[in-house]
């Protein structure tokens, strides 16, 4: 299963300066979903302002530990 | 390393299908709720659609998808050889109206309706099963 704090900590190591908010959709720790404003999405589209937080949990996704992960991004 | 004749097959369907959502399970009986949510935004258009059933080969699939796209889960939706993303966001185009725009249809009425509507009969492509090997 997931550890919440540990995702919210990936994302905001990968993107220094954002606004991250990670939660649990289903209380089984394998669904969630990361809300994420981030100054580095300045500019980019919706897939590649995605493809930046998923990159960050790759391996926790890879791992199986998050079954699925919702993500809503927008600029602050 | 993702498996080049799996690739190229995907490159195929993707060049094949104007419009080609990558899902599990298919259109009549998706297998996880994401899928189930994009199948029935599709339906809201009056788009045909190719669909392909990643689960028989899911992790080959993501090893594809993952060198094509940069994105390795589903499911996932292209649009004239573009990959749009996944349900997410495809939600969202759904709401704002681009994702009419991108299909050359027209805006649905139910875009941005609390309770998802029963799909309409949506003329689908079930795109062949992938020749895969069992490895």
């Amino acid at each position: 299963m997931a550890d919440l704090a540990e995702v919210q900590r990936l994302i905001e190591e990968a993107l220094p300066g954002a606004t991250v908010e990670v939660s649990d959709q289903t209380g089984t720790a394998d669904h969630l979903l990361a809300v994420v404003s981030a100054p580095q999405f300045e500019g980019l589209s919706r897939i590649d302002q995605h493809r930046l937080v998923k990159s960050a949990v790759r391996e926790r996704m890879d791992d199986g530990s998050i079954h699925a992960l919702s993500v809503k991004t927008s600029v602050p | 390393m993702a498996d080049p004749a799996i690739r190229e097959q995907v490159e195929q369907a993707i060049r094949d299908n104007e419009v080609l959502l990558f899902m599990k399970g298919t259109p009549d009986a998706p297998r996880c709720g994401f899928s189930m949510r994009v199948v029935g935004v599709l339906g809201d258009y009056n788009v045909e659609y190719g669909a392909i059933d990643v689960l028989p080969a899911l992790e080959p699939l993501r090893e594809v998808t993952g060198e094509i796209s940069d994105w390795r889960t589903f499911p996932q939706l292209y649009v004239n050889g573009e990959l749009l993303g996944g349900c997410d966001i495809i939600e969202e185009m759904h709401e704002s109206g681009e994702l009419a725009e991108l299909l050359g249809a027209d805006q649905p009425q139910s875009a941005g309706a609390p309770a998802p509507q029963p799909a309409e009969e949506t003329p689908v492509t079930q795109s062949p099963p992938l020749q895969i090997e069992n490895n």
